[in-house]
């Protein structure tokens, strides 16, 4: 089963603090969304909202066009996964699973197999009978999938499902959620600080700023054609010039009340002085040159004082690029430069040089 | 860290350390154990050292009517308030998790601790007071009942809300989620990981009611005495060996029950570790 999911202008305060303010967000029936932003943006309360965990004040949530607003949890057909996975200690990974059905009333039988299934779909299958003090991190996790699933509900919600595992298991983890959501084809909300893994798992990222969207698109969109400053800065690195018109001005020109361009740091090369005078350039003083595997990260500070950002190669020759050295830094790429409207801008006291 | 290893780590402190364990354990064994000697005294007096041995004062306490009446009465009045303590204890615990304002909180649980700090004297008056306005309360054990499951309560919620905090909060909303109804809710996933602190409690509240004599004084109807107060009373009028008889079979009867629990308790733990183990 999978379900469209729309949510229109919610709002909810906990306390005194109104921690979303009219958020609207519609996910396709199979979709992979992923809520990225800041702690205490309101992602967990957002997804609360949408199993039924959390009132809301005012605005609507629907599944396939129906309002569910007053649905309780139990009957939303909503399957989460929580951050502490939230297995029940005292059962076993098969009862564990067999809970949703059990809960159902289902025949014995019916949620024997439907375990077994359900644990060989996360490949856990010889581990029906432990207790889930007795798993791994990442065995809980793929238990605690398993039983969210188990019940056949048409939304998945994951609250940052990976952010207990460490590095190596979250990668191998990423694959293996987005080969079972595939496979089963369900709608799924997921919440994540890490943007590599909003990049890597999602359909579309949404991007959760104090309680609102400032940008929902897909994670190539986000990246390329960030909606505002915030955006381009919180995912991966970004250089921030002034622009006017979509041109990018000369570098030391403050005048940013008209636009901002975003050039990743891949998109900057190392000028030789060969190149045309009237090509855009900014120049500076290296400040840290550091090899990273597949790639230099040359770091630069501007003549106006700013900071810049630049990937090199890995066969750069590193020997020019001493600490203190000076540099010319220009565009390898101007059809990716991006360029933000000055009116999209959420801090446009902000728009000094990055 | 073992004991051993503990013991080297405290160094050479361990030595005024060890003489006041040593002084303490006397101070608590010896009383004890004089009680027990004394009760086997084939004299009439409770004396030490005893004067020859015979088992003449349990053969008394066991066949008197009114030592028995009183063991029986404290064993109903304790088992009655000790069920409603735990009911009480584990649900006051309970329902402090779902309130969601802290303040709030924190009054509910200073209430539901307070009777442990309050003087049992001024607490069994003012039971007192209320129960002689109540005449139809006269000949029953009703408010003694309701006085001995107050002050048992505190017991149980304090065990079980320190379980509670051992457990993840989330399981509740996962089970909602999951389809559970807040009955299902409650018996399959919130009560099972909490019955080690549940019977833990019950113990604690057992124990507390049973050697209670002060709320017994004042609330009994008139005629019946709970063992306690019966002990009381005799050590007060006859000095005779029945009342440390009766005392040592009261003591051996809390060790085999203290012993009992804290040996099916280390068989879950050695059960637990074992299973831990298997898995590794
Ligand atoms: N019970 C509460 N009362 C008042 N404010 C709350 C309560 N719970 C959460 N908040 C506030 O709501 C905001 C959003 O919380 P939420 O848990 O949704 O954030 P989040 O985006 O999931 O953060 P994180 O990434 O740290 O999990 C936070 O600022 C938090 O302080
Ligand atoms: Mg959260």
């Amino acid at each position: 089963m999978t379900v469209a999911l729309s949510v229109q202008d919610v709002h909810v305060t906990l306390g005194q603090n109104h921690v979303l303010k009219g958020v609207s967000i519609d996910a396709r029936p199979g979709e992979f969304v992923t809520l990225l932003g800041a702690s205490g943006s309101g992602k967990s309360t957002l997804l609360n909202v949408i199993a039924g965990l959390q009132g809301i004040d005012r605005g609507h949530v629907a599944f396939d066009g129906t309002n569910v607003e007053k649905r309780p949890p139990r009957k939303r057909g909503v399957g989460v996964v929580f951050q502490s996975y939230a297995l029940f200690p005292h059962m076993t990974v098969g009862e564990n699973v067999a809970f949703p059905l059990r809960a159902a009333r289902r025949p014995a039988a019916e949620r024997a197999k439907v375990a077994r299934e359900m644990l060989e779909l996360v490949q856990l299958g010889e581990m029906i009978g432990r207790r889930p003090a007795q798993l791994s991190g990442g065995q809980r996790q793929r238990v605690a999938l398993a039983r969210a699933l188990a019940a056949n509900p048409g939304i998945l919600l994951l609250d940052e499902p990976m952010a207990a595992l460490d590095k190596q298991l979250r990668e191998q983890m990423q694959v293996e959620v987005t080969r079972i959501q595939r496979q089963v084809g369900i709608t799924t909300v997921s919440v994540t600080h890490d943007q590599a893994e909003a990049m890597t798992m999602s359909d579309r990222v949404a991007v959760m700023r104090d309680g609102r969207f400032v940008q929902i698109d897909t994670p190539e969109n986000i990246y390329r054609k960030p909606a505002t400053e915030y955006v381009a800065r919180f995912v991966g690195e970004a250089n921030l010039f002034p622009a006017r018109g979509g041109e990018l001005l000369p570098d030391g020109v403050t005048d940013g009340r008209t636009g901002t361009a975003v050039i990743r740091p891949e998109d900057l090369r190392v000028l030789t002085g060969a190149e045309p005078a009237d090509a855009w350039s900014v120049s500076g003083v290296v400040r840290l040159l550091s090899f990273q595997g597949s790639r230099f990260r040359l770091e630069v500070v501007s003549d106006t004082g700013g900071r810049v950002v630049c990937s090199l190669p890995p066969q750069t020759d590193a020997g020019t690029l001493l600490d203190g050295n000076r540099v010319r830094l220009g565009c390898a790429h101007p059809d990716r430069v991006h360029v933000i409207a000055a009116t999209a801008n959420d801090d446009a006291q902000e728009l000094v040089v990055a | 860290m073992t004991d051993r290893s503990l013991l080297r780590a405290i160094g050479w402190y361990r030595t005024p350390i060890i003489a006041i364990g040593l002084l303490a354990s006397l101070l608590f064994f010896v009383p004890f154990l004089v009680v027990v000697a004394t009760s086997w005294t084939s004299g009439s007096f409770i004396l030490f050292p005893p004067t020859g041995f015979s088992l003449q004062w349990y053969e008394t306490v066991l066949t008197d009517r009114q030592w028995l009446n009183s063991f029986w009465l404290s064993v109903v009045v304790a088992v009655i308030s000790t069920v409603a303590a735990v009911l009480l204890g584990t649900l006051g615990a309970l329902g402090l998790t779902r309130i969601r304002s802290r303040a709030l909180q924190r009054w509910v649980r200073t209430l539901f601790i307070a009777p442990i700090a309050l003087p049992p004297i001024a607490y069994a008056v003012g039971l007192w007071s209320v129960d002689r306005r109540l005449p139809f309360l006269d000949d029953t054990l009703v408010s003694l009942v309701v006085g001995e499951t107050l002050l048992a309560v505190p017991y149980v919620f304090a065990l079980v809300s320190s379980g509670l905090a051992g457990t993840d909060p989330s399981l509740r909303p996962a089970a909602s989620t999951l389809g559970a109804s807040w009955p299902m809710i409650l018996w399959r996933i919130e009560l099972p990981p909490l019955l080690p602190s549940i019977l833990g409690g019950a113990l604690f509240a057992f124990t507390v009611v049973f050697d209670e004599v002060v709320l017994s004084v004042l609330l009994l109807p008139p005629g019946t005495q709970t063992l306690p107060l019966k002990m009381f009373t005799a050590s007060q009028e006859a000095f005779s060996p029945e009342l440390t008889a009766a005392s040592t079979m009261v003591s051996l009867l809390a060790i085999l029950v203290l012993g009992g629990a804290q040996l099916a308790s280390n068989r879950r733990n050695r059960a637990a570790r074992l299973r831990r183990k298997a898995s590794a």
